[in-house]
């Protein structure tokens, strides 16, 4: 009886809990492992003998995953086949795996989120991965706490993990990463900006709001995204809502976190335990393989929790062989350290492997020397070769006295006669059989059978390889615009097998200056304060294309002067909600692209056009009231306080109007009125007043001058009247008199002043002006 | 054909375990060696059997399937030859009437195959009336149901004596350490610290603890020690040779006792036993029966170590010297036998030579290889 009864309580608890459901990306919507992932993809290659895929598997297993969906894109059979065959299909696994095919129309990440939107699978919060994971960190607590901040905070939508790992980890992407800004006390991510290594990255742009708002914050250039992400429900259809966004990381969470208008916060979990890494390129791919051998992504190593399910063995100097004796290793040969041998493979007499992974079934030639390779199984490695820091994939063929170097990529099945000689990161395939994959790729297919003949020189006899040309750097020099050069040649380089990027700068003349390249080959710390700072991010546009870009930018601001025009006048004679406005400002602020100071010079203009010109101080107070009390509050709204602001539009906007100078003395009541509704604070007002510009200095001498003084002196007579109501006894004489008669009451001070300044407009200048204070004092 | 006698359920207990253990989620002997109790329990009392070898095949195969998942943790296949054990004593024990015993004659032949027949005394009242038919064609459960109750009973016994092992440990403590001793000891070892406390309720002495890095330990069990009222000093690792003069007994846990009478245990240890050798300054080793393992050479194996990861050594974040530095980081020393004076055990003191005759008298040998 009791165990039935332990089951029934068992059965309970599970239905409590909501099943914790995962996404499993398994398209890399990315080139960077070509030619060997023409036809396989890149969660199936192997690292440390088994696919990536599995790897992952485990990682989400070990959260206490239960339901898995994998979206396939590339290769969606052979990675449907592969969950089918692997023991997670087993019912004894607890994992519930469903592949989902997208078409082949899915081009990011985003796309694939947009899917997940339309297939309603997602019934809670959910663990979004790439198929490309290795990691041992207990994903439930980062989990638990993301629903646990959600109980409290509705808008937390993601909380994405990341590692403490240091600028220059090998393990941690240089090409392609982050600069994360947290709030130290609640690890919100404030801001996020990518990070491409080359053209070096000099300057972050960091909103000045974080700063108001936030105390402690840290901006940090050394965390390693782990690419875990727990998600709430809505984050699919945040997707679904911004249709442009593509990448998970570059435009999803610095999309969410720089819009005011979705006003959705991110976490992040900075993992202190445990290690997990995204195999992004080829670096990566060497990098991680080389951390599992290292223990460090413990007890996921190939002699305990091997995902594949193979016992290995765990020698001196972490040398990891099979358990079932199949490998024949020769008496003289050398195995170093931090190497795994597969199963069943066999290494010839004075052979040499050191800090290498062989696959199953391998066999290494006499004499040969496999250095900081991957081979995967099947392969065959002819006497007296060399092979050095390159992936070689399953069942090639590489003849004697060949020699591969670094960097190189040999795709399935390929066979390298005897003698052949591959540079430097030669990327090597089988011929294609047939045309099936999209047509960028087809140019540089035919590219390169055109070139084939001159390419293929160094091929040993009876080879049936194809060589893949070789990228330049040249050829992307014209795109540089910012988001699409993440994959450019350069870039990529730093995301390549054993590729130092020594003379990277120096190969790329023009485009940076020879003092840059000493720092950027040994510093690649973005957060340092750089002296020749500018001339690096913004110096790209000629002057023809810059005019060009100016004139659109003037054609869309006027475009957008009079949609927000429209917009405003809909909402006064409509009478919109002050939240209804401001929402339509800021979608129409986010459309055409517009600086915040636009928006408000708008509001602050649309505000004081409206405001009708009546007969006498007393019904003009009261129309000025009945605006700012209505509509004042709309200028704060719109996203942004900023006082001082509002204050110098409000100045320059009557500067503007000098000529229909009629309202010019709403000037000091308008003002005035803000400061009774709050929406400009007094210490707004002194700031104002404070700044040279607002005095008019740098502004031609004219009316326009003459106008920013009057401006000016009404708001330095207001700010005598803060400091007179903060001390009454203030001892000089004039300003005593000046209290005296003007009582207590500012718009009666806004009023007489503007009046004042209507009848000396024309002639007066600032003295006389103050005299003519004096005189009414 | 083993698998299809247990049915899904507990098969999927054993997967979850099995995963549990190879993913290091269950940690430690005696979890480990409890959580197998508790999975055997379930899967004996749903097996179908007809007779002893397909039983005795059921619980191998658990076993195996266990081991293989994580051979590191000793225990798991400790616990499953001792119930191993106990179903042949009891199957002997009510078929008696029937087959004709031929294991209970000593002759001096068998007796290095036996060992010292210490507890045979006490098993013989078990004796019942059970009349046991193996392999019945008209009723093939009466077997089953027959012999269920009693090994029922015996898996209690084995998780009566895990529940109680470090009890049972200590109940000798006030005769090993006396008034006024220093002892030393080397990181946490919950063993070792019911073993201190409970001397302490006798005598008055000081323990120093070694913090044994990487995983400092020792600052919890110098917490515990002191807020047991113990007089403790905590000390670096490096420290531990030059106060051994001062030290009257070295106290050290284990991970695992093998049948040669070394031992692995936290790292550390191999230091202090070889530093306390060096002074001649007696070393007592506190661990519980279930931890005697029937391996001797396990030392030639460079990974029974278990290797852990480097994090707690060098940090993740020292990006450049990841790359360049390889760092080893056992969790585990193995002690050579001539190092340790007396194990003490919830089964009496024993010195390290005549361990063998206890894990002779725990398990069967031809359970030794599962």
């Amino acid at each position: 009886m009791p165990p039935k009864a332990a089951a029934g309580k068992e059965k309970l608890v599970e239905e409590e809990d909501e099943v914790l459901q995962a996404v499993i990306l398994a398209d890399s919507f990315n080139k960077r492992f070509k030619p060997l992932t023409t036809d396989k993809p890149r969660c199936l290659l192997p690292i440390c003998n088994v696919p990536l895929l599995d790897w992952t598997l485990e990682s989400l297993a070990l959260a206490g995953v239960q339901e898995v969906f994998v979206i396939c894109r590339s290769h969606a059979e052979q990675v449907k086949a592969a969950i089918q065959d692997s023991k997670w299909s087993h019912p004894a696994s607890g994992l519930k795996i469903v592949p989902i095919v997208t078409a082949k129309e899915t081009f990011s990440p985003g796309d694939a989120m947009r899917d997940i939107y339309t297939h309603g699978i997602i019934t809670g919060d959910f663990v979004l991965v790439s198929g490309d994971l290795v990691s041992n960190v207990r994903i439930d607590e980062v989990v638990r706490a993301h629903k646990e901040r959600r109980r409290t905070n509705k808008d937390a939508v993601m909380t994405m993990v990341v590692k403490e790992a240091g600028a220059r980890h090998r393990t941690r992407s240089r090409g392609d990463g982050g600069i994360f800004v947290l709030d130290r006390d609640t690890s919100e991510c404030l801001h996020y900006e990518p990070v491409k290594g080359y053209p070096p990255k000099r300057l972050a742009h960091i909103p000045r709001e974080i700063m108001d708002n936030h105390a402690n914050i840290e901006i940090r250039n050394d965390l390693l995204d782990c690419a875990i992400d727990v998600c709430s429900v809505e984050v699919p259809s945040l997707f679904q809502d911004n249709f442009d966004y593509a990448h998970i990381r570059r435009d999803f969470v610095h999309g969410l976190l720089t819009s005011d208008l979705l006003m959705k916060n991110i976490y992040c979990y900075v993992a202190k335990e445990g290690y997990a890494a995204r195999v992004q390129d080829t670096r990566s791919y060497d990098a991680i393989s080389k951390d599992i051998l290292a223990r460090w992504s413990y007890p996921l190593v190939p002699d305990d929790n091997h995902p594949g399910g193979h016992p290995y063995e765990h020698l001196r100097g972490n040398k990891y062989i099979p358990k079932d004796n199949s490998v024949i290793l020769s008496r003289t040969c050398k195995i170093g350290n931090n190497t795994l041998i597969g199963p069943s493979t066999q290494v010839f007499a004075d052979a040499q492997i050191v800090a290498s992974t062989l696959g199953a079934r391998c066999t290494i030639g006499l004499k040969s020397v496999v250095r900081n390779s991957y081979l995967f199984d099947d392969v065959v490695v002819g006497p007296n070769c060399v092979i050095e820091n390159s992936i070689i994939a399953s069942g090639v063929n590489i003849g004697p006295n060949s020699q591969i170097a670094r960097g190189s990529l040999v795709a399935d099945g390929v066979t390298l006669g005897a003698g052949s000689r591959l540079a430097p990161f030669e990327r090597v395939s089988k011929p294609k059989q047939e045309v099936e994959d999209d047509s960028d790729e087809d140019s540089e297919w035919e590219e390169a059978e055109a070139n084939q003949e001159l390419l293929a020189g160094h091929l040993g006899p009876d080879s049936n390889a194809f060589v893949w040309p070789r990228r330049v750097a040249d050829e992307e020099d014209e795109d540089d615009d910012d988001d699409a050069n993440f994959e450019s040649f350069n870039n990529q380089r730093l995301m390549r097998l054993g590729d130092d990027h020594r003379e990277l700068d120096l190969s790329d003349p023009g485009s940076v200056t020879s003092s840059e390249d000493s720092d950027s080959s040994d510093d690649d710390d973005s957060m340092m304060p750089h002296p020749s700072a500018s001339s690096s991010t913004t110096s790209f546009p000629t002057t023809a294309a810059a005019a060009a870009v100016t004139a659109g930018e003037h054609a869309a601001e006027i475009e957008f002067k009079s949609e927000v025009r429209q917009s405003l006048e809909r909402a006064f004679t409509e009478g919109h909600s002050l939240d209804n406005a401001s929402v339509e400002l800021k979608t129409l602020r986010m459309a055409s692209n517009v600086p915040l100071r636009r928006v408000r010079e708008a509001v602050v203009e649309g505000i004081v056009e409206h405001i009708a010109i009546v007969e006498g101080a007393v019904p003009q107070r009261a129309e000025i009231k009945r605006w700012v009390d209505r509509w004042g509050a709309l200028i704060n709204l719109i996203g942004g306080i900023d006082g001082v602001e509002t204050v110098s539009i409000l100045q320059v906007r009557f500067r503007a109007h000098c000529a229909s100078s009629t309202r010019m003395p709403l000037f000091g009541q308008i003002l005035a009125a803000l400061y009774q509704e709050d929406i400009v604070e007094e210490d707004d007002i002194r700031a104002w007043h404070a700044l040279p510009e607002s005095k008019g200095t740098g502004i031609d001498p004219g009316t326009l001058l003459e106008n920013m003084e009057k401006c000016w002196i009404v708001g330095a007579r207001l700010i005598h009247q803060f400091n007179e109501q903060e001390s009454d006894e203030e001892s000089e004489e004039e300003e005593d008199e000046e209290d005296d008669g003007e009582g207590s009451e500012e718009e009666s001070d806004g009023d007489d002043e503007g009046s004042a300044a209507e009848e000396e407009e024309e002639d007066e200048e600032e003295e006389e002006d103050e005299d003519d204070e004096d005189d009414e004092g | 054909m083993a698998p299809e006698l247990y049915n899904p359920a507990s098969q999927r207990l054993v997967e979850a375990l099995a995963a549990k253990l190879r993913r290091r989620q269950v940690l430690g002997s005696r979890e480990t060696a409890l959580e197998t109790a508790l999975v055997l329990r379930q899967v004996v009392s749903k097996a179908r059997f007809t007779n002893i070898h397909q039983l005795v095949e059921i619980i191998r195969d658990v076993g195996r399937k266990l081991v293989e998942a994580q051979p590191k943790e000793h225990t798991v296949g400790n616990t499953v030859r001792k119930l191993l054990h106990h179903v042949r004593e009891e199957y002997n024990n009510a078929s008696k009437g029937t087959v004709a015993s031929s294991s209970n004659v000593f002759s001096i032949s068998k007796f290095v195959l036996q060992g010292q027949p210490r507890k045979q005394v006490t098993t013989q009242k078990t004796e019942s009336a059970l009349v046991l038919r193996e392999d019945d064609p008209d009723d093939p459960d009466s077997f089953a149901r027959t012999l269920k109750p009693v090994l029922m009973e015996a898996i209690q016994v084995i998780l009566d004596e895990l529940e109680t092992v470090y009890e049972n440990i200590a109940r000798s403590a006030k005769d090993h350490i006396h008034s006024d001793e220093i002892i030393l000891t080397v990181g946490k070892s919950h063993t070792v610290e019911t073993y201190l406390i409970s001397a302490a309720h006798y005598h008055n002495f000081t323990v120093i603890v070694a913090e044994s890095g990487p995983t400092y330990g020792g600052h919890d069990m110098a917490r515990s020690l002191s807020a047991a009222g113990i007089s403790t000093f905590l000390v670096p690792d490096s420290s531990i040779y030059a106060l051994m003069s001062r030290v009257n007994k070295v106290i050290l846990g284990a991970h695992a006792v093998l049948a040669n009478g070394g031992m692995y245990a936290i790292t550390g240890s191999l230091l202090a036993a070889t530093a306390g050798r060096a002074h001649s300054t007696p070393v007592v080793v506190c661990a519980g029966q279930f931890k005697l393992t029937p391996l001797w050479n396990l030392y030639h194996e460079y990974g029974a170590l278990d290797f852990a990861d480097p994090s707690s050594v060098l940090g993740f974040e020292d990006g450049d010297l990841v790359d360049t530095v390889d760092v080893v980081n056992p969790y585990y020393d193995y002690v050579r036998p001539d190092l340790v004076d007396v194990y003490v055990t919830n089964d009496g003191d024993h010195p390290p030579p005549s361990i063998y005759r206890l894990i002779k008298e725990s398990y069967d040998d031809e359970d030794n290889e599962l």
